[in-house]
């Protein structure tokens, strides 16, 4: 069919006559009147358009002639089943009852518009059968695409008497119905506004009791498809009281699985899951809420679990939420957490013995409660949740807490409660923290100028500390007595979390202010006093800041920086009261008669217990990579922490522990810290690894795995530093003879932590590195060895000093030169194997990096 | 001493297994795993299974058609848990197979057992569904760090979950991992259990976002390298249930048939015999059945109690 052109003359002025007589129809507009003749297109004349309804109430399209108004060019009815199409913008084409096909070019496409919204009007008013259809040339220009505007819709029959036929012609219908947004919607509409999905389910119900399994394979595949609109309210009205329990049991009947029944009503009736109401709640729209929210959730999870699609999916966890975010919200209106905080007051409890234990597990249940809400409240957006764990928090959830994790035996209880603390604080660590000291802040908002604040906190701060250390406190002291490994590992978790500087400083806002400033004054001295590193910022806050005056101290609470200091304090606070407990079976004890305290007892017997001790090494791991230095490294060599994690791996205990304990070395080896490294090679920390290493010598298990990586970052850091140094002296001198003095140079600075370790590890146990040559690190760690050698053992010295080690620890003694006689000769070999191994991506000093990465993230795991 | 096989029996059945016992078998496993490399030795005849993804059902089909472990040799891939609804159970009645024929049965890890990934794709949700915790999870997960990153059969044939990686091109190499630990993501530890063969010329970025894409060069290098015939993995749908590459230098084996319970695919194991001839078992998935022999409809469990 070849498309009629349009008029290109410009409109005439409006006749009035015409306007008289249209005006209770459309606007005239401006067409060329086509007919199909002998299949071509036949211009019959230009004129004005109008849709017209009569007395009669007859629709009719006419178009009078633009030069004589009088004339009529074309009257066609809208009657029977007459398809329009509007093709592109301004054609409507169609072919009448007589079967002649017409076509009204348009001048412009408002006045197709125009006319196309009286086709609309007249086949919802007066001639349902006709339609209108539109057609397009598709975005790729190959073929066309066809929508309804309107027309009539075939909906299922809503005949309370339903059958095989009525069901499958109806689920045919609604099938057909999706192809086009104007059928979809209408059949929404239906659905929405009669009570077809209550024919349904009570034919259903007949069908069930009468055994027609052809109908409920019907009913089942005919709800799915309802499911498929993908529609909110229709999905919202499905769970309704009066119709969850038929829309479940209708979906009970899968044809997938045509020989047997699901039992979703038994589940949702009484032996399912119970709504149980721990506080009364007075609003009746919240209890509908719930459970509607429960009833989704279990269509989601549970009913549609292997039928839904993305869509779908997606549109139940959007609804879920939204009622989610609306029942935390009325949650913190009105007295219902206070009534149920109050059941944690400790004067509460009941005398009579039934009513006790009706009580007791009333606690329980309320403990139950809260973690759902605050798991509830994870989707919610980060406002939300920060108001309602505020909320939670004002109210007293610390009661609860306590009660918890003093009075309550129950392991799973308690499980529950250490997963709200963890959902709160990894979402704020601080938010605790700020709101229980609210009151106190604004009490002491304004210290004395003469307050002077100092590391042991005997201040007016001394109350925040202890809130802050209470809970720490708490958990350790569930992780040392509590045997159940699950709470053990959220526990550790929980520390991890609260210990975890990064996280405390995130959420600390104007801060930097005093960061910046503080590392300024205090750049010479950090490695002298307590100061907290913060990784990344490579800024560091000294405890000198403590030394502030009081304009000082005005000064920084303008700015906001309060927070920094209870951050120090925090962590100077957890190393003097938490950290010894915490970690009181690594510490190595003098014991007196007198010291043989019942705490004593416990630390003895925690110190066999290897699932804690593997914890405990884990979370010396943690504190050494990721809290200030100075301060964990103080704590650690003090307190013979690494001694006894050495003596874990030489032990009858459990490989797992032994092999952490090795992991634990290898991390704090990986620190480059020369304090910890001169430490270990003294104190002759290594040797439980050779040990081990030695019966695993042949062995191809983890233990030897465990052991071969130790020496892989040994000879990746000692290749790193030769590599670097090489690659310095390249860049900056020129001749081969400044090359070579420079090489000289160099080899001197080569005397790094792991060249001496490795030196070190050679001349201690190259008996049983040489029987290992099989590993390539092994061999690598020989030839660097002898690359450099030695003429006289370099740790004569340490072995002297082995005593006073941790007192002496800024004193550097280790420099000996024991390096300075390299020959020239070696320096060379050493850049020939230099450029190999620059080549070598395995060498690559990133291994190492992205090593203590993973074990960041094994240790918070 | 724990009686392996009532715990079998029940895993079997689908039935809840007390916490207590599953820590005791996680426990019991690790003392296991370690004492495997990171590429443990295998001998022929041996019968290697891809995917599992906790479609319990369809594993005690796998071990139905295949000989069943108390006669038959097996490999395990990887990716025994998430997207089926039974992860738990499925893992669980491997471990206790391992444990119970520790000689039969060798399990390597996939790159769907890590904390991140089974939060993310159903194992965690599962498991607080069953529990009403995550301790389970937690435990499940601790195993996961010990299971062996890949295997190789009388020394010809190399098998892991999802491929070669560029930073270590030898078994020896492989053997330095100190596996202990989350699977990081970079690396060859990540790479063994992520990356997949395509026809590429080098070493090529992968979609999915870790390890990388290999091709036939790269395949041919290993092979050579470490003078083995064949690299064994998984890790990708195929849905004919297994796919050989590269002149029969690499076989994919996929062992979860309707995948998701919606893909439409048939699974396969393969079947090493001493003589090193290939042989594809391919199964479908069947319907699944009770202890009484009554069917079930695969589905996740609902949650427990509730309060709001």
């Amino acid at each position: 069919m070849s498309l009629p052109g349009t008029p290109t003359t410009s409109p005439t002025p409006m006749d009035e006559d015409i306007e008289q007589t249209v005006s209770v129809n459309t606007e005239p507009k401006r067409v060329k009147v086509y007919v199909l003749e002998n299949n071509e297109w036949k211009d019959t004349g230009t004129g004005f358009c109008i849709g017209e309804v009569d007395e009669s109430k007859s629709a009719y399209l006419v178009v009078s002639d633009e030069d004589s108004p009088t004339e009529t060019l074309l009257k066609s009815k809208l009657e029977g089943n007459i398809e329009y199409q509007r093709q592109e913008e301004t054609l409507i084409v169609w072919k009448d009852l007589g079967r002649k096909d017409i076509a009204l070019s348009f001048e412009e496409s408002m006045g197709c518009d125009t006319l196309c919204e009286f086709i609309v009007h007249v086949q919802r008013n007066i001639e349902s059968n006709i339609s209108l259809v539109t057609v397009k040339s598709s975005d790729n220009g190959l073929g066309s695409v066809h929508d309804i505007i309107t027309g009539p819709v075939t909906l299922p029959s809503n005949d309370p008497e339903q059958n095989d036929q009525t069901l499958l012609e109806a689920l045919k219908i609604l099938n057909e119905n999706t192809s086009f947004d104007f059928l979809k919607n209408e059949t929404i509409e239906f659905i929405l506004q009669s009570n077809y999905v209550d024919t349904l389910i009570s034919h259903f119900h007949k069908a069930e009791e009468e055994r027609i399994p052809k109908d409920l394979f019907l009913l089942s595949n005919i709800i799915k498809t309802l499911i498929l609109y993908n529609q909110r309210d229709i999905l919202e009205s499905m769970v309704e009281d009066g119709r969850i329990m038929g829309i479940v049991g209708i979906l009970e009947y899968d044809t997938e699985y045509p020989t047997s029944k699901a039992n979703h009503r038994k589940y949702l009736g009484s032996k399912g899951p119970n709504f149980k109401e721990v506080i009364p709640l007075e609003n009746e729209d919240l209890k509908i809420i719930m459970k509607k929210c429960f009833r989704l959730q279990f269509l989601k999870d549970v009913v549609l679990v292997r039928f839904l699609d993305d869509h779908n999916f997606n549109l139940i966890s959007e609804i879920v939420m939204d009622l989610e975010t609306c029942i935390i919200d009325f949650l913190q209106v009105g007295t219902f957490l206070d009534r149920l905080i109050e059941l944690y007051d400790t004067d509460t409890l009941p005398s009579s013995s039934p009513e006790k234990e009706k009580f007791v597990q009333k606690r329980k249940d309320g403990i139950r409660l809260l973690q759902q809400c605050v798991q509830m409240s994870i989707n919610l957006d980060a406002l939300d949740r920060s108001k309602f764990y505020k909320t939670l928090v004002r109210k007293g959830l610390f009661k609860v807490l306590d009660y918890a994790f003093h009075m309550e035996t129950d392991s799973n209880v308690r499980i529950l409660a250490t997963d709200t603390i963890i959902t709160i604080i990894e979402h704020d660590i601080l938010l605790i923290h700020n709101v229980q000291n609210e009151d106190l802040f604004k009490q002491h908002h304004k210290p004395a100028p003469d307050d002077k604040c100092s590391v042991q906190g005997n201040n007016s701060r001394n109350n925040n500390s202890n809130t802050d250390s209470k809970l720490l406190s708490i958990l350790s002291t569930i992780l040392l007595s509590d045997k159940s490994p699950g709470l053990r590992e959220q526990v550790v978790q929980a520390l991890n979390t609260l210990l975890h500087p990064e996280g405390c400083l995130g959420n600390s806002e104007g801060s930097y202010d005093l960061m910046g400033r503080s590392n300024n004054e205090s750049k010479n001295t950090s490695e002298e006093f307590p100061s907290f590193g913060y990784g990344l910022n490579s800024d560091s806050i000294n405890l000198n800041s403590y030394q502030y005056n009081g304009d000082d101290m005005n000064n920084l609470e303008t700015t906001g920086s309060e927070s920094e200091f209870q951050i120090m304090e925090y962590f100077a606070n957890f190393y003097n009261k938490i950290a010894p407990i915490l970690f009181g079976p690594l510490i190595k004890k003098v014991t007196t008669i007198t010291e043989m305290t019942e705490m004593n007892n416990k630390i003895k017997k925690a110190s066999k217990d290897d699932l804690l001790l593997i914890h405990l090494v884990k979370l010396v791991s943690f504190v050494c990579t990721e809290h200030d230095r100075v301060l964990s490294r103080r704590f650690i060599l003090e307190n013979g922490i690494l001694d006894s994690v050495s003596r874990l791996i030489d032990s009858n205990h459990i490989l797992q522990l032994r092999l952490t304990a090795v992991r634990c070395v290898k991390n704090i080896m990986c620190l480059d810290d020369k304090y910890y490294h001169r430490y270990m090679i003294s104190k002759n920390l290594y040797a439980p690894i050779f040990k081990l290493f030695q019966k695993n010598i042949d062995k191809n298990n983890l233990a030897n795995s465990c052991i071969q990586d130790f020496f892989r970052i040994i000879i990746t850091e000692c290749r790193a530093h030769q590599v670097g140094d090489h690659n310095e002296g390249e860049e900056s001198n020129g001749t081969h003879n400044n090359n070579t003095i420079k090489g000289k140079v160099n080899a001197d600075n080569n005397r790094t932590n792991f060249t001496i370790l490795n030196k070190y590890l050679i001349q201690t146990y190259g008996n049983i590195l040489r029987k290992a040559t099989y590993v390539p690190f092994i061999r690598e760690m020989l030839e660097i060895a002898e690359e450099s050698q030695p003429e006289h053992s370099i740790f004569e010295n340490s072995v002297e000093c082995e005593n006073d080690v941790s007192v002496n620890m800024s004193s550097d003694g280790l420099t000996s030169n024991h390096l300075e006689d390299i020959d020239m000769n070696n320096v060379k070999r050493l850049h020939s194997e230099i450029e190999h191994f620059d080549n070598d991506p395995h060498y690559s000093s990133d291994q190492l990096a992205f090593k203590k990465s993973a074990d960041q993230m094994n240790a918070s795991t | 001493m724990m009686d392996l096989d009532k715990i079998i029996a029940s895993l079997r059945e689908g039935k809840h297994i007390p916490e207590e016992t599953v820590f005791r078998l996680c426990l019991n496993s690790q003392e296991l795993l370690m004492n495997e490399g990171n590429v443990t030795q295998v001998d022929t005849p041996v019968t290697i299974c891809g995917d599992i993804h906790g479609q319990l059902h369809d594993l005690l089909t796998l071990f139905e058609k295949s000989g069943g472990v108390e006669k038959t040799r097996y490999i395990f891939l990887g990716d025994f848990v998430d997207r089926g609804f039974y992860s738990l159970e499925s893992f669980l009645l491997l471990l206790c197979y391992k444990l119970r024929y520790p000689d039969r049965i060798t399990l390597i890890r996939g790159n769907h057992e890590t904390r991140q990934i089974t939060k993310v794709y159903g194992f965690y949700d599962e498991v607080v569904r069953k529990y009403g915790n995550s301790n389970v999870w937690r435990y499940c997960c601790e195993v996961f760090d010990y299971l062996s990153l890949g295997a190789i059969i009388n020394n010809t044939i190399f098998c892991v979950h999802g491929g070669l990686s560029p930073d270590m091109t030898t078994v020896d190499e492989i053997r330095t991992i100190d596996r202990k630990q989350e699977v990081p993501h970079e690396g060859a530890m990540c790479d063994l259990l992520w990356s997949d063969p395509e026809d590429v010329d080098t070493w090529s970025l992968s979609p999915r976002g870790a390890g990388f894409l290999f091709g036939k060069r790269e395949v041919d290098q290993f092979l050579e390298k470490n003078n083995v015939e064949l690299i064994a993995r998984a890790h990708q749908l195929v849905m004919e249930g297994y796919k050989e590459m590269f002149d029969g230098g690499l076989v994919t084996v996929w062992s979860a048939p309707n995948y998701c319970y919606r893909c439409g695919n048939v699974a396969a194991v393969l079947k090493i015999d001493d003589e090193l001839n290939r042989e594809y078992t391919i199964f479908e998935a069947v319907q699944a059945q009770n202890e009484v022999g009554n069917a079930i409809i695969p589905t996740k469990k609902s949650q427990m109690d509730y309060f709001l």
